[in-house]
């Protein structure tokens, strides 16, 4: 049986981009609490902004490269369709 | 030598010294995820596995020692460090140093002698990247710095990689983000059981600077994402079912721990126990999941 790649690509993203947007939300309330000065507070949220940024690029190269697996397939689908007797 | 208690410890030795200065159990992971995504990439030949073998470890072992030149001063106070080479007083910081840079000086001739200059380039950034930005500039300075310093540790499967194809791709990619995300989770089940000793040291470990509940939270998300990321490679072809299904089952009980440490804790029980576990078994964890690729690769 086939895998259900979209489903899992699409269930792992936003498992990957919830999980991200919580650790943001953890790392902003931590800071607050932790009373950190302005300046400090400043380099703490890019230190935690930077993975994020890269991580969705790296989402959006993946959802692109999924969907030429998927083109991939169907093309190589249709060619054993065809040069079937 | 022995204890009154019958244990057997081994006489100190110079050699016994510059080997532990490379911290030899550490690197066996770093070693295994740098060979494992090497049979991933392609079919390497002997030769290159060997070399890349070699040069690993001497990179890694170099950035190691230059560690513990750069934290001498701290070593002595956690109890977990203390008997390291310098702070026994057994070897000179100088010469902890000089070896350090020698051995990695050697690997990254090796690497791009026998192997190739991308690989000797990746391997020596992962040496910088672990001796200046995590060791030198990130360590003493943020709650963030084994988030962002776990980078350092995520090299090695781009070495593999690069040994075996020549470049750094998609797949690399996701194999260099695995262990940057299955870090934090690693490292602050470690913290929160050292936490007396980091603060002691004056290391600013999440535990000691956000408190244990935030911290427990931190990895629970960071182990979803994890998992999440873990099983992407699938969605574009680089792994099939027998992967895709060791990452769910291998994600599953790495949750399943860090969840118990979660619920111990907001229960105000002892979490030490659980702490351990999931400490142990993220090793395990790691190890295990870097198999399943080159098996799923392969059979």
């Amino acid at each position: 049986m086939p895998l259900p790649l979209p489903a899992i690509l699409w269930l792992s993203i936003a498992l990957v981009a919830i999980s991200q947007v919580m650790i943001l939300r953890s790392t902003v309330r931590a800071m607050r609490a932790a009373a950190s000065a302005q300046a400090k507070r400043g380099v703490e949220w890019a230190y935690a902004i930077i993975p994020a940024i890269a991580l969705m690029v790296v989402l959006a190269v993946t959802w692109q490269a999924a969907r030429d697996y998927a083109v991939r397939g169907d093309l190589e689908t249709r060619a054993n369709a065809t040069s079937a007797p | 030598m022995s204890t009154p208690a019958g244990a057997v410890v081994r006489e100190p030795s110079l050699a016994r010294d510059l080997i532990a200065l490379t911290k030899p159990r550490i690197i066996s992971l770093l070693l295994l995820t740098t060979l494992a995504p090497m049979f991933v990439a392609g079919s390497p030949s002997w030769t290159t596995i060997l070399w890349t073998g070699i040069g690993g470890y001497l990179m890694a072992g170099g950035a190691n020692a230059v560690n513990m030149y750069l934290d001498r001063d701290i070593d002595d106070m956690m109890v977990r460090t203390k008997l390291r080479p310098i702070p026994s007083g057994r070897m000179a910081a100088r010469a902890v140093l000089a070896f350090g840079v020698a051995i990695a000086t050697a690997a990254t001739w090796l690497l791009a002698h026998f192997v190739n200059v991308l690989t000797a380039a990746l391997a020596l950034s992962g040496f910088y990247f672990y001796v200046f930005v995590y060791t030198r500039w990130l360590k003493r300075t943020t709650p963030q710095n084994i988030v962002l310093g776990g980078a350092a540790g995520a090299f090695p499967p781009l070495v593999g990689w690069a040994a075996v194809t020549g470049r750094v791709d998609l797949a690399s990619l996701y194999l260099f983000l695995v262990i940057f995300y299955w870090t934090p989770p690693h490292f602050w089940a470690l913290a929160l059981l050292k936490q007396r000793d980091y603060g002691k040291a004056g290391v600013p470990m999440a535990p000691n600077i956000w408190g244990e509940h935030e911290t427990i939270d931190q990895m629970l998300w960071y182990t979803l994402l994890l998992l999440g990321l873990t099983v992407l490679p699938v969605t574009f072809g680089v792994f099939g079912v027998f992967y895709l299904v060791s990452a769910l089952v291998l994600g599953g009980i790495l949750l399943q721990g860090v969840w118990q440490i979660r619920t111990l804790a907001a229960r105000g029980e002892s979490w030490i126990p659980a702490a351990w576990k999931v400490y142990k078994f993220s090793l395990l964890y790691l190890a295990l999941l870097f198999v399943a690729m080159a098996i799923d690769r392969h059979f």
